[in-house]
């Protein structure tokens, strides 16, 4: 039985290359988001082992339940450190996230995908990973002297001993490249622009006084890093720790790891679409193959194959296509990883490039979804197999099993769609958690729900999507309308496979366009302010970064603006949990902020130590107006602070400080927004050209009308759409080729029909419109469906989100119908070769009787 | 070539040669076959199976091409002919009636009996359409899809298709092959008619001596030549022939 399955295969290539590329690119997905994150994990990993090289406890500041803390400690701690027995060496240093680099020409460089790191530089070569290389200058000794990453110096065309704008605490200044360092032996650390200065200097340029932000200590020989640091934590004052070099590396890597994660189950997601389209096609190419070999199993069971040995036979071949596929797609998967790197760097990330790494697990998964896929998809189709009568290799007729009732296919999909949809409900409006499981698992449910019924709707469907054809096209438009009608169920199930990756797309064109209507809204509900100024630079993803406390300074020097108002940002941790705050200036705010303050509580909040929150957040908390709370600043530790008033907008944060109160419990670095209106009787336009030069000079900040601020949030929402779709083009590319792969079968199974046609008259040019046209009415049917539920679930994801500002729903009628018209485009495409196969047939095969 | 010699004849083929493979293997369906079909009669091919027959009338109806030699349609060569222009030639200038497969099955009788013409994107001559129905007597079921057609009516239906473009010339293989024999002699007798009444001319090829008998003349095919002809055959006359031929 297994030679009988296998010869099969062979005998019939183009089925067997189309069904297999169907899991070659659901599979080479998998397998590639895996071998990229693999990739990068294993080079991050061999740049901690690096770093961490020489260091056997760092000491810093408790970070508790503070992510990315550069908070400082005082300089005397490093002298009782040292004064610790087994202390080989140790070193003292301040890092920032602040500082940015400008290029040639006064623009920022990097901070929008590798961070920017600033350091001071390390003298015990044992616990520096930098090195400057060979005839590139020297370590920064002194003022004015900067030593750059040697990749970020080649990419921004530097020089040693040019001139180097840095903006930071103290708003732009000018440095001498005196050296040009590299990390170990690599130029770049994956990216990251470095800027490292002699350690008096990165106090002043980071806005440090005498004060650290870590200790790196390098332990005697025989002395175990593991009791080093214990010996360590008894000298350190409260507020600083001590861990070993291993737990630090660990710390980071599981931090590395869990962007990483975020990054593969997105990609994950996408390929699980793809996937799930891939067994569409496959159990359809399955069905339609059973159906025409129906006289050669039926000639089986006739010499004595049994129903089990015809459905094993079935299967085994279903699973040789799932191996090989599998195979191929792992194989492919490099490829795909490479795409994604490629993809990456074109998104900004700076990924290097290196080996790819394949883990033995991407091989098992790999494997796994792709024999699964395979087994999964074929069941059902080797079931009718073997349930063919021996007679069948007789008489053509006795092979039809009688249809199931179209009501009960009504009945099924209706109940299977309604599983679907009260899945998505629960997961949308109920609370529960991991709402997004049941969220997916409804749209797949609702998805197949709908194929079961899709059937249903194929021949009237296609009576009014091809109701134009005979008009425009006469007997080839007729033939191609009437031919997508003559197998509903493979109609429908072909359209299916498109409807999915249709609905998906559709549905973030209904997110996106909802959300900009929404951001749109609340930019102008929100910002009274006629300029917004923020940093470019991104290095912390949940925080808009500082921008120089010079900036502020220097915009209330011009006339053409009225009030210039700062507002900074930071982590606060109530009942273990952390929060964002916001901080302002009570005399100011209420003219660039719509908070929709309560009574008077933004007077109320310049009393120092006080705090105001949002009304819904006061409420959630049990909290009343006058209540003394306990919050942790990661600088002062546990502070009391009264809750004196409340507001109405939380789009930005539940808690507001005043800017004094801020920077008595936080280390002030610079300002996350400044917000400005401009003087009586000055244009917008004309104040923020006056501001220019200032603006330039610090290189990293934006400045943005409100309606530049929502052009901007389009532009991401836009691009953030055009790479969901992107990745959605697998799902729709595979669903192509089913396409393909059902007219190609279809076709075959037309030979004599073909061949007549042919016969009497119709040229190859008018067959080939026909298949076209067939293909164009399969492929527009799956995306009227997809639009259709697309849009639904646009509309109830909205509906569910209302309560976090989205008031708006909106359906994008230009892409809605620009993706129709592509469906149509990509039904034309499929059809390609089988027109041209159907085109070519010979016209004495068809018409010979046997 | 004379000019009366090219309007006599709807077809001819002059030393026809149709050789499938090479070498060793080759195998010559036709081997200087040749032939002449005038116009108004309704000629026979006849000959025992593998003698090729049916390749000549291919050869001859434009759907194969020969290895050597002409064939003709009136005084076109098909042999100078590219695909497409062959194609125009069938459509527009010969009709079909196959042994079985002749309809679409996703057309209605009407559709099916419309189809050269629809493909041209022509209307019907409508006199004439409704002379074939009524002598074709399918009236009322011209919306019927062929699966709810017996099989008399379903050639029925291919024969009046051959005849609605009003060809040149009708190829017919095997038409009543697959009937029994009352609907044969039905399809038979209404092709007869079509010639008689119409003018029509029809090549038929067939292995029967009583589907022979009714045509007006029989070519006798063997080994790939044309070797005898036999003018107003009766059943029994054919069957003597063929005797003496050793078929």
């Amino acid at each position: 039985m297994f030679r009988t399955a296998i010869k099969s295969l062979f005998a019939h290539k183009v089925r067997f290359v189309l069904t297999a590329i169907a899991i070659v690119l659901g599979v080479s997905l998998v397998a590639g988001t895996f071998i990229f994150t693999d990739t990068i994990n294993s080079q991050f990993d061999d740049l901690l082992d690096d770093i961490y090289a020489g260091i056997d406890v760092s000491v810093r500041a408790q970070s508790g339940d503070f992510s990315a803390g550069t908070e400082p400690f005082p300089s005397s701690v490093l002298a009782d450190v040292e004064a610790v027995d087994g202390v080989e060496v140790a070193e003292g240093g301040v890092g920032s996230i602040t500082a940015q680099v400008l290029d040639k020409s006064g623009d920022a460089i990097g901070g929008q995908g590798p961070p920017t790191l600033g350091f001071s530089w390390g003298e015990a070569a044992s616990l520096n990973p930098m090195r400057i290389k060979d005839d590139a200058g020297r370590a920064p000794e002194g003022r004015g002297e900067v030593v750059l990453d040697a990749n970020t110096v080649t990419n921004a065309g530097f020089e040693l001993r040019d001139s180097v704008t840095v903006v930071a605490f103290n708003g732009p200044e000018e440095f001498e490249l005196v050296g040009i360092a590299s990390f170990g032996n690599q130029d770049s650390l994956l990216g990251a622009t470095i800027v490292m200065f002699e350690l008096e200097e990165a106090r002043r340029v980071f806005g440090f006084g005498d004060e650290l932000t870590g200790i790196n200590v390098q332990a005697e020989t025989g002395v175990g890093a593991q009791d080093l640091t214990d010996r360590i934590s008894q000298v350190l004052p409260s507020g600083v720790e001590a861990v070993t070099g291993e737990t630090e590396q660990g710390e980071q890597a599981a931090d590395i790891n869990e962007g990483l994660s975020f990054l593969s189950i997105g990609l994950l997601s996408f390929a699980g679409v793809s996937i799930f389209v891939g067994a569409f096609i496959i159990q359809n190419t399955f069905r339609i193959v059973v159906a025409q070999r129906t006289r050669e199993l039926a000639l089986l069971r006739a010499i004595g194959a049994t129903g089990r040995q015809i459905r094993t036979m079935v299967i085994t071949e279903a699973l040789f296509i799932g191996f090989v596929g599998s195979i191929a797609g792992i194989i492919f998967g490099f490829v795909m990883a490479l795409l994604i790197r490629g993809l990456m760097n074109l998104l900004g990330f700076g990924v290097p490039p290196g080996a790819l790494v394949l883990l033995p697990r991407t091989i098992i998964v790999a494997m796994l979804v792709g024999l699964t896929l395979t087994l999964l998809s074929s069941l059902l189709p080797a079931r009718k197999a073997s349930r063919i009568p021996p007679v069948a290799a007789m008489r053509e007729d006795a092979a039809r099993t009688p249809r199931r009732s179209l009501h009960t296919r009504a009945v099924a999909g209706t109940v299977i769609t309604g599983v679907g949809v009260l899945l998505l409900a629960v997961g949308l409006f109920a609370s529960v958690g991991r709402a997004i499981i049941f969220v997916a698992a409804g749209a797949a449910i609702a998805f197949i729900g709908v194929s079961v019924l899709a059937p249903l709707a194929a021949r009237p469907l296609a009576d009014v999507i091809g109701w134009p054809l005979p008009r425009l096209f006469g007997i080839s438009g007729l033939l191609a309308r009437e031919n997508t009608k003559r197998k509903p169920r493979r109609t429908a199930s072909t359209a299916s496979a498109l409807m999915v990756g249709v609905a998906l797309v559709a549905f973030f064109s209904v997110f996106g366009s909802s959300t900009k209507a929404s951001v749109s809204e609340t930019v102008f509900e929100l910002f009274p302010a006629d300029l917004t100024f923020q940093s470019t630079n991104q290095t912390d993803p949940e925080m808009p970064a500082a921008i120089s406390p010079a900036f502020a300074l220097e915009l209330e020097t011009y006339g053409e603006l009225g009030v210039v108002s700062a507002m900074q940002f930071g982590r606060i941790v109530i009942d273990g949990k952390t929060h964002f705050l916001g901080a302002f200036d009570p005399s100011t705010i209420d003219q660039v902020l719509a908070l929709q303050p309560n009574g008077d509580a933004i007077s109320a909040v310049s009393e120092p130590g006080s705090l105001i929150v949002a009304s819904g957040f006061l409420e959630d908390n049990g909290w009343q107006v006058g209540d003394v709370v306990s919050v942790e600043f990661a600088r002062t530790g546990v502070v009391l602070m009264p809750v004196v008033g409340t507001f109405e907008t939380d789009d930005f944060s539940n808690i507001y400080l005043s800017t004094e109160t801020f920077k008595s419990n936080y280390r002030y670095v610079g300002d996350g927004v400044v917000l400005a209106n401009t003087a009586d009787g000055v244009e917008v336009v004309e104040a923020k050209e006056a501001i220019a030069p200032t603006v330039g000079s610090f290189g990293n900040v934006k400045a943005q009308t409100k309606s530049e601020i929502v052009d901007e949030a389009e532009t991401q929402i836009d691009q953030a759409l055009a790479l969901f779709t992107g990745l959605l083009l697998f799902a729709v590319l595979i669903a192509v080729l089913g396409i393909t792969n059902t007219l190609t079968l279809s076709i075959f199974e037309r030979t004599r029909e073909i061949g007549l046609l042919r016969a009497v008259g119709m040229v190859r040019r008018q067959v080939r419109r026909m298949i076209r046209w067939e293909a164009v009415i399969i492929a527009t049917f799956g995306a009227i469906l997809g639009v259709g539920i697309g849009i639904v679930l646009g509309w109830a994801v909205v509906q569910a989100l209302a309560d976090e500002g989205f008031g708006a729903f909106s359906i994008p009628i230009g892409q809605v119908i620009l993706a129709l018209v592509l469906a149509a485009l990509a039904g034309v495409l499929a059809a390609i070769w089988p027109a041209r196969k159907a085109a070519r047939m010979n016209i004495l095969d068809a018409i010979s009787s046997e | 070539m004379t000019t009366a010699a090219t309007t006599t004849y709807a077809a001819r083929l002059e030393d026809g040669v149709k050789t499938y493979g090479d070498g060793d293997s080759a195998v010559h369906a036709l081997n200087g076959a040749t032939a002449e079909f005038e116009r108004g009669r309704f000629t026979a091919i006849m000959g025992p199976s593998g003698s090729g027959k049916s390749t000549l009338l291919h050869c001859i109806a434009g759907l194969d091409s020969l290895t050597s030699g002409s064939a003709y349609i009136g005084d076109v060569d098909l042999s100078t002919l590219k695909d497409r222009d062959l194609t125009l030639l069938r459509r527009e200038r010969i009709g079909f009636v196959f042994q079985a497969y002749n309809l679409i099955p996703s057309l209605t009788a009407e559709e099916n009996i419309l189809l050269p013409l629809s493909i041209g994107g022509k209307k019907p001559d409508e006199d004439w359409y409704s002379q074939i129905l009524d002598t074709v007597g399918l009236r009322d079921r011209l919306e019927h899809l062929p699966s709810e057609l017996s099989g008399g009516q379903q050639q029925r239906v291919a024969a009046a298709r051959a005849l609605v473009s009003q060809p040149e010339i009708i190829f017919a293989d095997e038409p009543s092959g697959n009937l029994d024999s009352k609907a044969g002699a039905e399809l038979l007798a209404f092709m007869r008619r079509a010639v008689k009444e119409f003018g029509q001319t029809i090549v038929m090829v067939t292995h029967d001596p009583n589907t022979a008998a009714y045509a007006d003349r029989i070519v006798f095919i063997e080994d790939g030549k044309t070797v005898d002809e036999m003018i107003d055959p009766t059943a029994d006359s054919v069957l003597d022939r063929l005797k003496s031929l050793g078929g």
